[in-house]
């Protein structure tokens, strides 16, 4: 699994999805674009980030000799990373300068921990760091159940499946977890 | 840029400095943390990716194929003695079969360390960013 199961992560302030820009750049271009393309300052700035990188990517394709690059999923790979670089937090380490990890690439595990519990499935999942403690983690997670499978157990089973991953798989202690059960599901 | 006194005393050769771009120091930083266990791959940004696209551009037209220095920024700076030192911020994306602290940790070491074997830089800190975790395949 790449964890960013959810691209519907990668969305701008205004609402849209960064995938959805780079998508309708050809679109724009024909004089198509929607009234929000034309006035959001925010889709704006990144389709101007994106043309240049397509361009250059056109000019880049064009020059070279052989197989050609997968630059569609190298630039579409940067503007996650870009995303991610602004929601970091911090990892234990002794070393100077730092170790941080995306919140997002974090809420994507543990989603990911809760999904294996029967009759779970994790929705959404925010990660934040506790007021007292940088190396100590509180996460508020929703899930949909199955209202066929579930037992109120199940909730115990997530509870120690997140905080296990977040100890295992990122290396932090989960300090506060709250479970939310917004929805239902048949199965 | 920053420049290395390769001085020899005991020879009567000329005084030789080596100057090494941020280039130069980024390509040493990504071959550092791409052979530590649990590294996947670095993870350059637009502007990075963006560079990166330009300088094979302009390799590829001399018949060179550039080393990797996508996902790292290096910063060199003096400190009070004059004496310089480096600084290097590499974002990447780790296997889901190790914890990920434990690998940002040894990718710090791991940089660190190729930067005083290769040029004899002291690395003043070396930031990691852990931007995806990937669980796909064997533990590289």
């Amino acid at each position: 699994m790449a964890v960013n199961r959810a691209n519907e992560d990668y969305l701008l302030p205004c609402g849209r999805d960064v995938e959805q820009v780079w998508q309708r750049l050809d679109e724009i271009e024909a004089g198509r674009a929607d009234a929000h393309e034309l006035d959001c300052p925010y889709c704006r700035a990144t389709r101007e980030s994106l043309t240049v990188l397509r361009d250059l990517a056109r000019e880049l394709v064009a020059e070279t000799e052989g197989p050609s690059l997968d630059l569609t999923g190298r630039i579409m790979a940067a503007v996650r990373a870009e995303v991610r670089r602004h929601d970091l937090l911090p990892l234990p380490t002794p070393e100077p300068g730092g170790v941080r990890v995306s919140a997002r690439t974090v809420a994507a595990v543990l989603r990911f921990a809760a999904d294996g519990v029967h009759g779970v499935r994790a929705r959404h999942c925010r990660v934040s760091t506790t007021d007292t403690d940088d190396l100590a983690m509180t996460v508020e997670m929703s899930v949909a159940v199955s209202y066929r499978g579930f037992a109120l157990h199940a909730l115990d089973d997530v509870r120690a499946r997140v905080a296990a991953a977040a100890e295992a798989q990122i290396g932090v202690r989960l300090k506060r977890l709250d479970l939310i059960l917004d929805d239902l599901y048949d199965a | 840029m920053i420049s290395i006194d390769l001085h020899d005393t005991t020879t009567n050769g000329p005084r030789t400095e080596a100057v090494l771009s941020e280039a130069v120091i980024a390509a040493i930083a990504v071959r550092g943390a791409l052979g530590v266990p649990g590294v996947v791959r670095t993870e350059p940004g637009l502007s990075g990716l963006m560079y990166s696209l330009l300088r094979v551009a302009r390799q590829r037209s001399k018949g060179l194929e550039p080393a990797p220095t996508e996902g790292v920024r290096v910063i060199v700076e003096q400190d009070s003695a004059g004496v310089p030192a480096v600084q290097v911020e590499i974002a990447v994306c780790v296997s889901g079969q190790r914890k990920a602290s434990a690998v940002g940790q040894a990718v710090q070491v791991a940089v660190a360390r190729a930067l005083t074997e290769a040029a004899g830089l002291t690395s003043a800190s070396v930031s990691v960013s852990i931007l995806d975790i990937e669980f796909v395949g064997a533990d590289r």
